[in-house]
This record gives C-alpha cells, structure tokens and sequence, in this order.
C-alpha cells in the first residue's frame, strides 16, 4: 500500500485534474461560509453543540441504556456489535434470515469502516449503494473518496464511460442531468425489489428511541419505506440526549457540509411500519478505546460534515483515496491511528497543522491539535518513519546548542544564495514544483547586533 | 459476558469528569417576517412556491404547474408502498413550516404510506400560513409532547450533486415541490 505521500504524488500528476479538485471543494467550503455567515448566533450553535457532545460522552453508557429502552419499547430490535467483524456477522444474519440475496444501501460511513460491502458480497449477497456518488464508485469498484461528496474525485467524463459500460448511456454523454436520470430509472428497479434495506444513522435520541437519516436524495427514504426490514448501523458515539438537542445539530450539519440551509430529507424513524422489522446495530469498533484517551476523545464528537476536508489544503490538493481509510481528510488521520498505528501512521503527517479544520468543525474538534499529539505519541512508539525520527533529533539538536544554530543559519544562507543547486534538487522535496525562496543577506540576530552598536 | 455489557463495561471503565448538558438553545434571533424568510428559503431550496386566497386559487396554481397530470389526493391508508410506484402528483397537508429553511414537517399518519411522498414522482403541499415558525429550535418545540412513528423534516425537491457538483433537481424522491400557503 501507497503511504498518504507517495499516493498524493500520483495524485497530483495531472496537474489540471488536481486544481480542479481543490477548486471546487474551497468552493463547497465558501458556500459554507455563506450559509454559516446568516445566522447571527452561528458560534453559540457550535459552542452549544460541543457541549451537549462533551455531556454525552461523559454519560455514554447511561444513554445507550436509555437508548436501547426506548427503541425497544417501540418495537425495534437493538443489537450490540464490539467490532467490524461482529457488526457484519450481525448484518448478514438477518438478510440470510430474510432469504434475501440482494438488498440496497444508503449512505454509512460505520459500514464502509467495517467493510460490510466486501463481507456481504464474498456471502454471497448482492449490495446495492444507492446514493449516486456511491453507486458510481462502486460500478469502477472504487471507494469514496469524500464522505459527504463520494465521487468528488471524478470528471463527469468518468461518470460518463462508467455509466456507458455499467448502464448502457450512450458513449460520449458526460450531461450530469442525463447521467442522473439514468441512474434513477437503473436504482428504481433495486428500490421497488429489495427485501432488505440498510442505512446509516446521523442522530440517535436517547429521549425517545428515535433515530435521524439525513440525505438529499431520498434514496434512505426510499429504501427503507419499501423493505419488509429496515437495518439502521451507528457508531455508540451518535447519540444526542434530547429531541430539542436536534434543533441545533441540524442547523449545523447541511449548513457545515455542503452550505445548504438543511438536506432536503431529515427523517426521524421511531417505529417500523406495519408488519415492518425494523433492527439498530450499535457498534463500537474501538470508540470505547478512543473514549479513553484523554486527548483523543474528542474526535468522537464529530458529525461526519466533512467540512475539515473541504477547507484542508492538504485533502484538497492530495485527494481522498491518499489516506487509504474509509474516512479521508484531517478527521480521517486522527481516527485511523485508534484502528491501528502502524498502517496509518504516515497520516497524522498529513498535514500542515495550520488548523482551518478545528475553525471550521461544527463541533469545535481541537482536530490540528490531535494531529500534532498523535505525532508524538507515534514518535513516541518508534513508529514513525526514519528519515523523520533522525532530522527531529538533528533539529533538536541544533536547536538546543546556540553556537551550532547560528553557524547553521549562516551555513544555510551561504548554501542559497552560492550553491543554490544543493537545495533546488530532487533530493530535497521541498523543492518539487517550487524554487526556494532568496536567502535574507543576514540573520535577524545579526541585525539586530548591528543595529543596538 | 454479553457484547453489550462488554461494551458498557469497557465505557464504565473510565469514567469522565462530569460535564453538564448545556440546555435548551435560546439565543436565536426570531424571524421578523415568517412568509418573506420561507418563500425565500424554498425559493434557495427549488421548490415552487403559491400563496393563495382561496382553494379555487389553489387549484387554479396546480393546473398551471402540472397540466395533464393525474393528482393523488386521497389519504386512505395504502398497505403496500409499491401500489404508489404510478402516481404522477401526490397532494398532501404539511403540519407546519420553518422560514429559515424551507423545511416541512410530515408524519406518517397524515400520509396514505410512508413512502407515499418519496415514491411519487411530483410533490404538492399545503400548508396554512399560521403554522410558520421561524427556527429549528421552534420547530421542536412545536413538536414537543407530538410523537410520530415516522416524521421528517422536507426542504425542496430531491436532488444531488455528485456528479462534478453540478445540481440536479430529481434524484430518488419527487422530482419537484410546490408549497401552496393558504390563509387558513
């Protein structure tokens, strides 16, 4: 497997293709400021959400138990996953129960971490992703590459050859709206046939039993209201106390996402219907493991809006499939080391530390801060790579002896400006696609000095 | 032990300084003008939006909007979603409106199936201009001590972008609103 860098210089080699993509996610991420920017009380709504996060975590297992209550009592079927494993095992019970050998999925990002779609298929069992940027990354047997914007690293002449091979579109046609109704008409037949439907969960409230799928689509909806069993997947971290508490998130979620005032469809399911089964799995999956890292918990607050990947100069420029984990982007690098350090310890490096996605997070994740703890904490066990454990050390080094610091200032400038071909070389990958900047004639110090004289 | 106590167990485990909840949110801002803030919101959203005197006008708007189309009115209950999988326009009463954002509030019961407003492929509305609020916060409170089985919150047409960011007014649900406000 590519680390997060050498993915992203195969990324970035379409030059064009690369500023198209971090154009359009700065535009998503200014609509977003736009819609943010009409609600007066906009930073009280993310105080505010934060808090009742923070109070939910301090309380977790008494919500889930209040949870579970309430869900039963309104007839739906509550099952308790530890893992990915126990998680899909659990799924594919019930659609085996069911007899069903095809069955259609809106979008979760607790099942693409789990890697349900692969389990169900190697069963035996047909998936269906009915969200269209998931429908067209699974027909070129991709993965996400956004979690709110699936197919965002694709041109519409992608989609285009896509459709003409998995639908039959006629060749050459890239027109969004055709691609868009063909895509309808082919989903429809799946809709209007499956016995089983799965969806994710944006909200889960304790109070009630009830839980909310937010899309624009429908295709939860639509899903969900035609099967004869309704699956809903979440994360134990998705809990909300109170029904009121969802005046606040849904302001906060469409508006962060995508700058939309609210998703066209917030559903709130709380009983199935008539002659309906209708089953919430809860899955931990090592939330409870993060929830006991004092400086990582906090990452359990997120709301999946993705707003951290649009504003990321990094994500924009690197794209999502560089991360090599389900959840892309910053929120993505500081949940994938809980999974495991070692295979993802390239992506807490991913990133600059310039903190636009803690600005920006609707929940107020200190995100760049955790970046720069699971550093340490990486560093710490050995695991981060070799030429960045020796320079930290040289670094340290230097810095921590005046003398040599100086005489390595003086050395760096006389290396720029005299021997520039030492540093504007492929070895040093500052300079790819950049010249280094002119060296200043002396060192502030110096000037300083000079100046006091 | 069971994956739930598990689970619970391993939460138990670690317990965290106290945080309180925060409460109710109170320092929105009220809408000064309901109807301007919600047919400008569904205006943004893509919806088609009628403030009518009377039901003739009602009536007059909708045969403007779907000439040649069969309207679905009736709201007996239909026990197989997939009886819908024809109708052309499906009118339906909304409970009430949320200026800033278009959002309609629908619940099952007042729906021939739940999947009724989804399946369909036009939507109608009506909604009785007294029953506007402002906010989010205000919608909830209006739907305090109000269970549905099933209810949600509807704000314009189906659509997507997940091809190139382009718009697309007609994904999986109806493929247009209109939100007809009467005087009632």
């Amino acid at each position: 497997m590519l680390n997060h860098a050498e993915a992203s210089e195969q990324f970035i080699q379409d030059a064009e293709r690369t500023t198209w993509h971090d154009e359009t996610l700065w535009f998503v991420r200014s609509k977003r400021d736009k819609a943010s920017k009409v609600i007066p009380e906009w930073e009280d709504l993310r105080e505010h959400a934060s808090q009742i996060k923070d109070h939910v975590l301090a309380n977790l297992g008494q919500y889930l138990v209040e949870f579970e209550a309430k869900a039963k009592a309104n007839g739906v079927h509550v099952h308790w996953a530890k893992d990915a494993e126990e998680h899909n095992q659990i799924v594919y019970d019930l659609v085996a129960k069911h007899g069903s050998k095809a069955l259609v999925k809106s979008k979760s990002m607790l099942t693409e971490e789990c890697h349900l779609n692969s389990f169900l298929t190697k069963k035996g069992v047909e998936v269906v992703d009915t969200d269209l940027g998931e429908r067209i990354v699974q027909f070129r047997d991709e993965v996400p590459s956004h979690i709110v914007l699936p197919a965002i690293h694709l041109k519409k002449e992608d989609v285009g050859e896509t459709f003409h091979q998995h639908l039959g579109t006629p060749k050459g046609n890239k027109d969004p709206q055709f691609l868009t109704e063909a895509a309808r008409q082919h989903l429809r037949g799946y809709f209007l046939a499956a016995d089983v439907a799965i969806t994710g969960v944006n909200f889960a409230v304790a109070e009630t039993g009830e839980f909310v799928v937010c899309t624009n689509e429908g295709n939860a909806d639509m899903g969900a209201h035609l099967a004869k069993v309704h699956i809903a997947c979440m994360g134990i971290e998705k809990l909300i106390p109170k029904r009121k508490d969802l005046g606040v998130f849904l302001r906060l979620l469409a508006r962060s996402a995508t700058g939309q005032l609210i998703t066209t469809y917030s559903s709130h399911f709380a009983k199935p219907r008539e002659g309906q089964e209708m089953h919430i799995v809860l899955v931990d999956n090592g939330r409870t493991r993060q929830l006991a890292r004092p400086e990582f918990r906090n990452s359990l607050k997120c709301i999946r809006c993705a707003a951290c990947f649009n504003t990321c100069p990094v994500y924009r420029r690197s794209g999502g499939h560089s991360y090599h984990q389900p959840v892309a982007g910053p929120i993505g690098s500081i949940l994938a080391p809980n999974f495991d350090k070692k295979s993802n310890v390239d992506l807490p490096f991913a990133s600059t530390l310039c903190g636009s996605c803690s600005n920006v997070c609707p929940v107020k994740i200190n995100i760049h801060e955790q970046l720069w703890f699971w550093r340490q904490d990486l560093m710490k066990d050995g695991l981060a790579p070799a030429g960045k454990s020796l320079s930290m050390k040289g670094m340290a080094w230097v810095l921590s002896h005046p003398k040599i610091y100086r005489l390595a200032g003086a050395m760096g400038r006389f290396v720029v400006k005299n021997l520039p071909f030492l540093v504007n070389n492929s070895l040093n990958p500052w300079s790819k696609q950049r010249e280094m900047p002119e060296a200043p004639k002396e060192s502030f110090q110096s000037w300083y000095q000079s100046r006091k004289s | 032990m069971s994956t739930r106590d598990e689970i619970l167990k391993a939460i138990q485990q670690n317990p965290l300084p106290l945080k309180s909840h925060p409460g109710e949110f109170k320092v929105f801002v009220p809408s000064t003008d309901l109807l301007g803030d919600f047919q400008a919101s569904l205006k943004t959203v893509g919806a088609q939006f009628f403030n009518c005197k009377n039901e003739q006008e009602a009536q007059q708007a909708l045969d403007g909007q779907y000439p040649a189309m069969t309207r679905y009115t009736s709201q007996e209950v239909v026990t197989r979603g997939l009886d819908l999988e024809d109708v052309e326009v499906l009118e339906i009463q909304g409970e009430f409106g949320v200026a800033e954002n278009g959002a309609i509030w629908l619940r099952d019961d007042h729906l021939p199936h739940r999947v009724a407003p989804f399946i369909c492929q036009h939507l109608v509305i009506h909604i009785s201009q007294s029953a506007l609020v402002g906010t989010m916060h205000e919608a909830y409170d209006r739907l305090e001590g109000s269970f549905a089985d099933f209810g949600f919150f509807l704000s314009g047409p189906s659509k997507t972008a997940d091809i190139e960011q382009s718009l697309v007014i007609g994904a999986h649900g109806a493929r247009s609103l209109t939100v007809l406000v009467t005087n009632k």
